[in-house]
């Protein structure tokens, strides 16, 4: 069977170039000091190269600390392929180490998963949160704002909510006004860890939405934790292998209206937004390593060193955490260590593993939060290098000096720093009538949200909503009025966004203009669609004018409700936000006018900030492997010919 | 090889005796040749007992509902190979469809029309196509061919979206959930499906059939050709008349070999479609699946008897496989060319 070897992504890359640039640094410090501080293996010392398998929810954190322990010689490889085909690996003893989220021995959809029979002892390597990923956009804006309860998370991943348009979910995001698109819930379809802490959650939170769900698919209940997610055909659903699949699915442009669950470094990654789930204080919060650190205080680690579970987790209190910053679906991931030798596991390997793990557990943990994850605390760490120095190796393993780990979380007192010095969520964050509009994970961008919901004094709540509706029809009908007779201005309906309002807290009144729909081009202005600005929903269709005509419609209305409003909002003012993308030449150039943004001729689909053009080294590559394949298909014969002429010539 | 006459005992009038002494050489390659042939039908043999031995724990529980149930789950008693079979002869039908015409056609070209000094430049084209890894393929089809040219953009434009607007009448290019009246409908309905895996597999198998065609072609007799030619015809017309027919064998030869490979592909099938387990037959809907995607994707996390059960079915795809090579062998040799070839 193949595998993948999954290279490391530029990002990761890059950290561990910046790590080396600054080992490379302190070892000439040491040199030129002359002291005996470094802590760590000499670069002479001799590592046999070991390999190990399992989850890709904690890929690219093992793959930072790989190309970490590069330069000292250590050769260690990983291989992502799951974490039931690690835990697997590792019983069969065809990998030295093991990387899984969840331990031997739990049941999974009813059946038992019996521990391996080499010895083995488990060890928390890093925290993080398991992220759910969407890629949703209203009209050319991305939504990066959004947030749900978990109860509407549980009942979209069982397709009880089909819709983004579900009143479940405008209920969670009074601030956004969402399309009526199809969610499409991603999920993996091998068996994996993050299929194992998700089901988990919501086996323990939501039963009788998971249960239904897992019968209807086929599946005995009561379902508890799986870790191949059952999926119904011709339910939406689609799964992909790996995080880095279903990472890359959502993020693919045709996959809009996706959502799937995966760690919150692949939304870093990918720059891709990630949603803010509700806490049981009634915040809605991200998988920062922060927030992830809040709710791991709650969660209960096995404490028995004689049981075979030590050190294992019972999550139960960090999914009902009341801390205002603790991001539910925080876990732990762990490796499975080998504690005696056998066939293919030798003391030789032992001791590269214990160096390894000695390594990612102290200088390792550092990077963690830039990469998405959240460093382990101090009696974790501590415990972590016991257990490390229970791994037979060829010298009696030291661990590093703990204060000199520079983890991020450690404090004079014990306490988790980290956790401790958390910010506390904004008000805005709070379930209620108010949503903040910056960005969520990988995301940057903020996304606009209604002045309602913004939070401004300018605006109470309700009211400037009918305010902002009223100039937006009037924004509409300039717009489109002069230019062709066809265009039909439609706004007023719902709110649009004021370009800006959610950054300042309300300009007063907040002008949103904007709305204008047209009718499928120019040439069809004979049958007027009404379409909702915010949306593009199509409200009332357009009678005979086809299926072409209310298509571009639609997209023109969304594309003008979405941002033409900032240009308009703003008197006048050319700002950055008020980029116009609209159908018809004649009405955008009006409403470009009059609003006094700027605007972008399109046809029928609404586009996006174009990819910035130039030459690239990407492209250079590209061009010269392209010559180096033609260089491969025409030399030979080239010579071949060149050779035959020569020989008939000689004759 | 020496032969020598034995002198006959009795001066009678019988037919002398025969016998050859062949030299130690000739014995050696002799047996290395034997050796060679039978060590491959041993082979063939051992695999087929292992994954009949290996299987025997799971078909024994499952029984006869092996070939009618469409779940895989193994664990829990629940398994069988209706849909995946299903899915793979679909992958690979559509595979064929596409690779023959294109097979086809690229060897008529280079065998027939091409220029002579461009004859050799796409021999090496194609062959370097066939020697592209599979898993190259399968990401190619996965980050360009999929996003960029068959469902592109939030609207899925594209040949897929084409034929399903259009001739989703037809039970076979249905797809639920599409709407191609509404601009909000998803486009994920087009992807991952046995279409696209299918055009993957195609251009995967095309350059083996084609070479495996061309061959076949060049070798028309030039006597015959050249008959066609004396009397008359166009170039098409001696094609016809002379090529076609000559190498109607080859053509179906090389399509059985594709046939043969498409239903085992596996990488590229496993990174393209999203696995279920219902018989599937609008092949440009979301959900596809294969036998051998199958066994990559569970083999590595399988229990002991989920192990006995993918076996099981790896036992099915072995037996198809066996069986399309064995009729595209008497095909072939039943023929001209394949006289000639084989």
């Amino acid at each position: 069977m193949t595998r993948l070897r999954l290279r490391p992504t530029t990002s990761v890359k890059e950290v561990s170039f910046l790590r080396r640039l600054s080992r490379v640094c302190a070892a000439v410090a040491v040199v030129l000091v002359g002291s005996p501080l470094a802590a760590g293996p000499a670069a002479a010392e001799s590592y046999v190269r070991i390999s190990g398998s399992g989850s890709s929810w904690s890929f690219n954190a093992l793959n930072a600390w790989i190309a970490g322990v590069d330069q000292l010689g250590m050769r260690v490889d990983y291989d992502p392929s799951g974490s039931s085909v690690g835990r697997e690996a590792f019983k069969n003893g065809t990998a030295d180490y093991g990387v899984s989220e969840i331990p031997y021995g739990i049941t999974d959809a009813g059946q038992p998963d019996p521990p391996p029979t080499r010895k083995y002892a488990y060890m928390p390597i890093v925290a993080g949160g398991s992220a759910f990923m969407y890629n949703l956009k209203v009209g050319a804006t991305r939504i990066t704002n959004l947030r749900l309860s978990g109860e509407t998370l549980t009942k979209i991943f069982t397709g009880a909510i089909t819709q983004w348009s579900d009143p479940a979910i405008k209920a969670d995001n009074p601030g956004l006004t969402l399309p009526p698109r199809r969610i499409v819930p991603v999920v993996r379809s091998d068996g994996s860890g993050s299929t194992a802490q998700f089901t988990t959650w919501m086996a323990s939170q939501y039963p009788s939405l998971w249960n239904a769900y897992c019968a209807s698919a086929g599946r005995s209940t009561p379902c508890g934790t799986t870790s191949i997610y059952p999926v119904k055909a011709g339910s939406g659903f689609t799964a992909q292998s790996g995080s880095l699949g279903v990472a890359g699915y959502v993020k693919q442009e045709t996959a809009e209206g996706a959502i799937t669950y995966v760690e919150y470094s692949y939304a870093l990654d990918t720059n891709f937004p990630v949603v803010k789930v509700l806490n049981k204080a009634g915040y809605y919060v991200e998988p920062t390593a922060d927030n992830v650190a809040v709710a791991l205080t709650e969660a209960r680690i096995n404490q028995d060193e004689s049981s075979p579970l030590y050190l294992t987790q019972q999550l139960e209190g960090v999914y009902g955490n009341a801390d205002p910053r603790s991001y539910p679906l925080s876990s732990y991931s762990y490796m499975i260590l080998p504690l005696q030798t056998d066939k293919t596991f030798t003391k030789e390997k032992g001791h590269t593993l214990a160096d390894f793990a000695f390594y990612f557990l102290c200088d390792g943990q550092q990077t963690m939060p830039r990469l998405g994850f959240s460093p382990l605390p101090r009696n974790l760490v501590q415990a972590g290098f016991e257990q490390v120095t229970r791994i037979p190796n060829l010298d009696d393993a030291q661990p590093p000096d703990i204060s000199r780990c520079n983890n991020p979380t450690f404090s004079s007192s014990g306490e988790n720093l980290l956790a401790q010095n958390a910010p506390m969520p904004a008000d805005c964050d709070k379930q209620g009538p108010l949503q903040c509009g910056e960005g969520t994970g990988g995301a940057e961008e903020a996304t606009p949200v209604a002045p309602e919901a913004s939070g401004g004094e300018g605006a109470p709540a309700g009211d400037g909503g009918t305010a902002a509706g009223g100039e937006a029809s009037a924004g509409g009908a300039a717009a489109g009025g002069p230019a062709t007779g066809g265009a039909v201005g439609a706004g007023g309906t719902g709110v649009p966004v004021a370009g800006g309002t959610g950054a300042t807290g309300g300009a007063p009144g907040s002008t949103g203009a904007g709305g204008s729909s047209t009718s499928g081009g120019t040439g069809a202005g004979a049958a007027p669609v009404v379409v909702d600005p915010d949306t593009g929903e199509v409200i009332s269709g357009g009678g005979t004018a086809g299926a072409a005509g209310v298509g571009a419609s639609a997209a023109g209305g969304t594309a003008a409700g979405g941002a033409l409003a900032g240009a308009a909002g703003t008197g006048g003012t050319t700002t950055a936000g008020g980029t116009a993308t609209t159908v018809g030449a004649a009405g955008a150039a009006g409403g470009g006018a009059v609003g006094g943004g700027v605007t972008q001729l399109a046809g029928a689909i609404p586009v996006s900030a174009a990819a910035a053009g130039g030459w690239g080294q990407r492209e250079s590559l590209m061009a010269l492997s392209a010559l180096l394949l033609f260089a491969t298909v025409l030399l030979p014969p080239l010579a071949a010919q060149l050779l035959a002429r020569r020989k008939a010539g000689s004759r | 090889m020496t032969v020598v006459a034995v002198e006959p005992p009795h001066a009678e009038d019988v037919p002398r005796r025969l016998a050859d002494r062949p030299t130690p050489a000739d014995r050696f390659f002799f047996l290395f040749t034997r050796a060679g042939g039978l060590s491959v039908l041993v082979l063939m043999g051992l695999v087929g007992a292992f994954l009949t031995y290996r299987a025997g724990k799971a078909l024994e529980q499952a029984n006869i509902a092996f070939l009618t149930t469409e779940a895989w789950e193994p664990d829990s008693g629940n398994f069988g190979i209706a849909a995946v079979l299903v899915g793979t002869l679909l992958i690979a039908g559509v595979a064929i469809l596409i690779a023959f015409p294109l097979a086809a056609g690229t060897a008529l070209y280079i065998s027939e029309y091409a220029p002579r000094r461009l004859r050799s430049t796409l021999i090496s084209l194609v062959d370097l196509m066939a020697a592209i890894p599979s898993v190259v393929y399968g990401l190619w089809g996965f980050f360009l061919l999929q996003p960029h040219m068959l469902v592109v953009g939030q609207e899925g434009n594209g040949l897929v979206r084409w034929l399903a607007t259009y001739l989703g009448w037809i039970p076979l290019f249905a797809v639920d959930g599409a709407d191609p009246g509404d601009p909000l409908s998803t486009a994920t309905v087009y992807t991952s499906s046995t279409f696209i895996a299918g055009v993957v597999v195609a251009l995967m198998i095309a350059p083996v059939m084609c070479s495996v065609m061309r061959e076949v072609f060049s070798q028309a007799p030039v006597g015959e050709r050249e008959g066609a030619y004396a009397l008359g015809t166009t170039r098409w017309g001696m094609i016809r008349a002379v090529v076609l027919p000559f190498g109607r064998a080859g053509m179906i030869g090389g399509t059985m070999l594709g046939l043969g490979r498409a239903l085992g592909e596996t990488i590229a099938v496993y990174l393209i479609i999203s696995p279920i387990f219902v018989i599937q037959p609008h092949i440009l809907q979301n959900g596809a699946s294969s036998i051998s995607s199958l066994i990559a994707l569970r083999y590595g996390e399988a229990s002991g008897f989920g192990t006995s059960a993918l076996m099981a079915a790896g036992l099915a795809l072995f037996l198809i496989t066996l069986l399309v090579n064995v009729l595209a062998s008497a095909v072939v040799n039943r023929s001209r060319s394949g006289a000639v070839t084989g």
